[in-house]
């Protein structure tokens, strides 16, 4: 009696082989993961504390991770900036929202209906095709930017809505990973659904997407972050101001704000990178769920 | 129409298959061909010219390996830059990879709050890329300037021989950066990992095999291939870094009055040419081990 009241009052639940609750012998893996953990916590604190911080303690040596003061002057700052501008900010957001889902979207299912033909289909130029996606990899994106502008030039997308969504959409790192996980779902359950009569399309998409979607998930966290944070392809292939995303404008507001008001620039700087970074947070939230729970009974063995 | 009924049936299976697999591919190949081949074609094209660029065309001369050579030869910085990066990431690669399957492992065991950990370790994909690490390295708080001129430290670096000093103070400074590199990997690391029948460490248990045992003889085989994997993604993940010295170098040289779009295009393809070989060589090593392993 006396025994199951401690271990009720400890959460001790069982003495298993499989304890469901806590158990003395987990204490070893708490020790480990949680220092690690906080490791893992501190960049998004920071990023939340600087935004805070008055100008005397973003400028300090050392630099303090805490903020000790807080203050919301570098939030009034940014925002006073940004009623200054000449085009409202609502469109340079509007932008932004609609260019970010589509990439998502759309380089979502080209990377993945291209994942699937490389991992399931048999084909002559199969193994080639991959080949040169690895290469491509490997390759820096910012050595491409001047060949990729005459492309685009050539093709007239210069100062369209379809510049920000076409170039991204052949992601070599997204068709590399979405590729690894379909190679781990087994010929059979496919061979099965043929057996059963399921066209192709049926099977990319009732059995395969729903297989990957860990995977799915996180190349949209990839992909969201790669077009909601990207103010290149704004500044490169884009004259028409209302074409622009928030990602350029938040850019430019901290880079003009150099010279003589550069102390107060740092402030609006860190300000922006968290109204920036809130989005991918949020995402973020949302599709780890995804990630985490279907990993765990997804049907693979 | 009658054409159809009577083509139909001769198209083999295996054509038919071929056909819908090219299908499936089609969108992304023309992407690829348009946004990342052909510039890439035209990007080594450039890196063989001296290319000036005026208002109203680009010039080309050819120049035949003349910025490549000048690059690998001249060049003060690019060389001294580029084995920097070699250090590094051959540093960097095993921590993340054995950093990741220790995680994962634990990740993997049943213990509470273990959704809240797995999330928490997920979550450097929002850290490394975008924002969030630029205002860290801008503030300096990415690498840890204080470890490194410790009196302890310095102490114990000078009886280091040389060659090792680099690595060592790089892995002393840049610890925490290299642990954010690793969420995907957990991740790729876990899913692997969940794929193993439970009832096998059973068996092997059963047996009389330790838990040491099981972890060399089952756990480590059955992770060879997504060691692969995950190590092409760090190497990859670790070179598009928007922070990399060399990416940075290739960037300032592009629009340098000195360098010019053909010098740059040389130092790209001279970059490629390096990390293909990186991940040539953790390649062979992993695939020699996973056969040993299979």
């Amino acid at each position: 009696m006396k025994q199951n009241a401690i271990r009720r009052y400890t959460g001790v639940r069982n003495r298993g082989i499989n304890p469901q609750g806590f158990h003395v012998s987990q204490i070893k893996f708490y020790i480990l993961l949680l220092p690690l953990s906080v490791v893992m916590i501190l960049p998004i604190i920071f990023i939340f504390s600087s935004a805070f911080k008055p100008p005397d303690e973003l400028f300090a040596y050392p630099p303090q991770f805490f903020v000790v003061n807080p203050t919301l002057k570098n939030f009034t700052d940014l925002f006073s900036k940004l009623s200054n501008s000449g085009i409202p900010v609502s469109r340079y957001l509007f932008n932004s929202i609609v260019i970010t889902l589509a990439t998502m979207a759309a380089s979502i299912l080209v990377s993945s209906a291209a994942a699937y033909s490389l991992s399931k289909k048999r084909f002559k130029l199969k193994r080639a095709l991959f080949a040169i996606n690895n290469l491509a990899l490997m390759f820096v994106p910012i050595a491409v930017t001047i060949p990729r502008f005459l492309v685009i030039e050539r093709l007239s997308l210069l100062n369209t809505f379809w510049v920000h969504v076409l170039p991204v959409l052949a992601m070599p790192v997204g068709l590399f990973l979405i590729k690894q996980f379909i190679d781990g779902i087994p010929d059979e359950v496919i061979e099965a659904a043929q057996i059963d009569g399921a066209s192709d399309w049926w099977i990319y998409w009732r059995i395969i997407l729903p297989m990957i979607r860990p995977a799915i998930a996180t190349i949209g966290i990839l992909t969201f972050q790669a077009a909601w944070n990207n103010a290149e392809i704004s500044t490169l292939y884009v004259n028409d101001e209302s074409l622009r995303t928030l990602a350029f404008y938040l850019s430019t507001l901290t880079t003009t704000a150099t010279g003589a008001n550069a102390v107060a620039g740092q402030g609006v700087a860190a300000a922006a990178a968290l109204i920036m970074f809130l989005p991918n947070l949020i995402i973020f939230i949302f599709l780890q769920r995804q990630v985490m729970s279907t990993m765990s009974h997804s049907g693979l063995k | 129409m009658t054409g159809r009924g009577s083509f139909r049936p001769e198209i083999s299976l295996r054509v038919r298959e071929a056909l819908h697999g090219y299908g499936f591919i089609l969108i992304w190949v023309l992407g690829f061909a348009l946004f990342t081949a052909l510039p890439l074609a035209q990007t080594f094209h450039y890196s063989v010219n001296q290319v000036t660029v005026t208002a109203a065309s680009i010039n080309l001369s050819f120049v035949e390996w003349a910025n490549y050579t000048r690059a690998l030869f001249t060049d003060p910085n690019f060389v001294e830059l580029l084995v920097g990066y070699t250090i590094e990431t051959l540093v960097s690669v095993p921590i993340v990879l054995i950093f990741a399957m220790i995680i994962a492992m634990f990740l993997n065991l049943k213990f509470r709050l273990k959704g809240v950990f797995r999330v928490i370790f997920f979550l450097p994909i929002v850290i490394t890329s975008g924002p969030v690490i630029k205002e860290l390295t801008a503030q300096g708080a990415a690498s840890a300037p204080g470890i490194a001129s410790l009196p302890a430290v310095v102490e114990f670096l000078e009886q280091l021989p040389r060659a090792l000093r680099t690595p060592v103070e790089y892995l002393l400074t840049s610890f925490i950066l290299i642990l954010w590199f690793s969420g995907v990997q957990i991740l790729i690391y876990l899913s692997s990992l969940q794929k193993v029948d439970r009832s096998i460490y059973e068996a092997a248990a059963i047996d009389g095999a330790s838990s040491w045992e099981i972890f060399w003889k089952i756990i480590l085989p059955s992770l060879s291939t997504a060691t692969v994997v995950n190590a092409v993604y760090t190497i990859v993940t670790l070179s598009h870094f928007s922070e990399n010295k060399v990416i940075r170098y290739i960037y300032d040289q592009t629009y340098d009055v000195q360098g010019g779009i053909g010098y740059a295009s040389a130092l790209a393809f001279i970059y490629f040419g390096v990390m293909i070989i990186l991940l040539g060589i953790v390649y062979l090593f992993l695939m020699q081990w996973a056969k040993r392993k299979a």
